[in-house]
């Protein structure tokens, strides 16, 4: 997926790659142990995806 | 009697020592911050939470290089309207990975495809999140619940 001067990614991926950055950082930042970043992160990444795909879902209707 | 008064006179001195101790860790706290907006991750650093400070660095350096790989718009101090002049503060909450970006963006910024477009919101989001990492450590410095 790298070509040339850049990264191409597509859609779903910029999104994962988004989800799953901003979830490490907030899990590091705002719990202190190990387990709770860990629970924390995938919960975080969970309600990520969830949104991003029901927003897509949500304005699939008006994309054409 | 004798003890009472050394009691009194070492409360009074902890008492005018408070306030240079408060002002000691605020000074200490604000460089914290500002060396955490400088080089991401380098405010928990400082004060010796390796984790986070790897975190940050890492996790703000991956938006950047691909924020720039993506040939997002790096907004520069030359602001048309109010968006850019947000985005310009936004891109520069990376601190010095600003200037990685604009050297990784040798071609400058193509926003024609959706790729540059996201390559714009990851530059963004890199400075947004070190500015919090930051703010993070501030507070952290400060005594206050981390």
């Amino acid at each position: 997926m790298i070509g040339g001067a850049g990264f191409k990614l597509s859609h779903l991926q910029a999104m994962l790659l988004f989800a799953v950055v901003i979830s490490i950082a907030f899990g590091f930042l705002s719990r202190r142990r190990p387990i709770d970043r860990v629970k924390y992160i995938l919960w975080s990444l969970f309600l990520f995806l969830l949104v991003g795909v029901g927003i897509g879902w949500a304005m699939y209707p008006f994309s054409r | 009697m004798a003890e009472e008064v050394e009691t009194k006179t070492e409360a009074q001195a902890a008492e005018q020592g408070a306030p240079q101790k408060d002002s000691n860790r605020e000074q200490f706290a604000l460089a914290v911050a500002v060396a955490g907006w400088m080089l991401p991750g380098l405010g928990h650093a400082l004060l010796k939470m390796w984790g986070r400070a790897l975190a940050c660095f890492l996790l703000v350096g991956v938006l950047v290089f691909v924020g720039a790989g993506m040939r997002g718009n790096l907004f520069t101090s030359h602001a048309n309207d109010a968006f850019e002049s947000l985005g310009f503060l936004a891109d520069l909450g990376t601190g010095s990975f600003y200037l990685v970006a604009r050297s990784m963006e040798a071609k400058g910024p193509d926003v024609s495809h959706a790729g540059g477009d996201y390559g714009t919101r990851f530059l963004a989001t890199a400075g947004v999140l070190n500015l919090l990492a930051a703010l993070h450590a501030y507070e952290a410095a400060r005594g206050r619940k981390a």
